[in-house]
């Protein structure tokens, strides 16, 4: 089984945020230098289609907290912080349907980016930025109901340390932006449990579709927003033994709107799947559902 | 009767002499920034929150579609190429071009 929460902070609490930049990951512009660009995002996940008699469904709620901080024109600093709450619908042995639920803080990541490369033009630029960082195990890991322990891809946090890092390309002009990403998640063990090793290729493109003139001044932009997130997991593992109900890979597309101002940004989107390669019994995602907010000062 | 029109007199060229003596008032002075890089709404907030902050700067409007900032400064202030260049930087983009346009009308 995979772990939707987990999931969800890694997909929400990639490096960017200072311009439209894509929605299911974050890349983009740097904050500017002494500036900083807070991001809110509710996002809800829901997996299920389990073959095994158990007919499993996970749901997950996330509400994740960015902080960028731009401490020079080409490094930017950032800490997410997630709330999340889980909640697993199984059918036991004898028959009976049970929610087993979680929830508080999960693990917060601390990461920064550098612009390595840059190219401006008029209204249009072109940057290149690696970014690396570390997912720290403030999430519960151990949390519990009259049942016992949740199974561990249920629990808010992982209970390791984990490094994740990459680099990002984005080519932005007054009409549309492109983003490309590829990022590896190295996850560590805890307690005899280690998440499968997550590797990943995001895209997006957002066309600019109202105002389609520009006029003085620097209106709202809406951009139309189409993504792309090609994901491989690694089985997980316990007691170094590897876990075939999960891994797989996944490619989602999320359509979305935008809506970009000099101050704020108003973004929300729907990750749809739409081809699932899992081991064995893993759950299959069935929808993800993104909205947030971004605030610079 | 007389000396009353004298003090009359020479009041109202004590006031001339003082209204031509007086330095003139220091006009606003305008700029036309060129910003390469800037390609969406959320980057200009950035740039204006710099040049804002920089001493003298009385205003400063962003024209996205040009790539253009206009920056008007008060007084006596007076804003050089290398300072402009400076804050475009610290927001993250890049000084193209730098034009004195003259006094604000």
């Amino acid at each position: 089984m995979r772990c939707p929460g987990a999931a969800i902070a890694a997909l929400a609490a990639m490096p960017s945020l200072a311009a439209a930049a894509a929605q299911t990951f974050n890349t983009a512009l740097p904050v500017g230098e002494g500036r900083y660009v807070l991001r809110e995002q509710l996002v809800h996940r829901r997996a299920g289609g389990d073959p095994t008699g158990a007919e499993r469904v996970s749901t997950a709620w996330s509400a994740v907290s960015v902080l960028g901080y731009g401490a020079t024109p080409d490094l930017t600093v950032f800490a997410a912080l997630p709330l999340v709450h889980k909640r697993l619908d199984v059918t036991t042995a004898s028959g009976r349907r049970v929610e087993r639920s979680a929830g508080g803080l999960g693990d917060a990541r601390l990461f920064a980016r550098y612009t390595a490369f840059r190219a401006d033009a008029p209204g249009r630029t072109f940057r290149i930025a690696p970014f690396a960082g570390v997912e720290a195990p403030t999430g519960r890991d151990d949390a519990g109901d009259r049942l016992g322990r949740l199974p561990r891809p249920a629990q808010p946090g992982s209970g390791a340390w984990d490094g994740f890092g990459g680099v990002v390309a984005t080519w932005q002009t007054l009409a549309y932006e492109i983003d490309v990403q590829a990022a590896y998640t190295a996850n560590t063990g805890a307690d005899g449990f280690a998440f499968g090793d997550v590797a990943r290729l995001d895209g997006s493109v957002q066309y600019r579709v109202w105002p389609r003139e520009l006029g003085g001044g620097v209106p709202g932009f809406l951009y139309g927003t189409l993504g792309a997130n090609l994901i491989h997991r690694e089985e997980t593992t316990l007691a170094g033994r590897a876990d075939a109900r999960s891994g797989g890979t996944q490619l989602f597309l999320a359509p979305g709107l935008q809506y970009v101002t000099k101050r704020w940004v108003l973004e929300g989107a729907v990750q749809l799947p739409v081809a699932q390669e899992l081991n064995a019994a893993g759950l299959a995602d069935e929808v993800i559902a993104r909205l947030g907010f971004r605030v610079t000062f | 009767m007389m000396a009353r029109e004298a003090r009359g007199r020479a009041l109202a060229l004590l006031v001339a002499v003082a209204v031509f003596a007086a330095p003139p008032a220091a006009a606003d002075e305008v700029y036309r920034l060129e910003v390469a890089g800037l390609a969406c709404p959320f980057c200009a907030y950035g740039i204006e929150k710099e040049l804002a902050g920089l001493d003298g700067v009385a205003g400063v409007e962003t024209e996205i579609e040009k790539g253009a900032v206009i920056v008007t400064t008060r007084d006596d202030a007076r804003l050089d190429r290398e300072t402009a260049r400076a804050a475009v930087r610290a927001a993250g983009f890049t000084l193209d071009g730098f034009r004195h346009l003259g006094p604000s009308e």
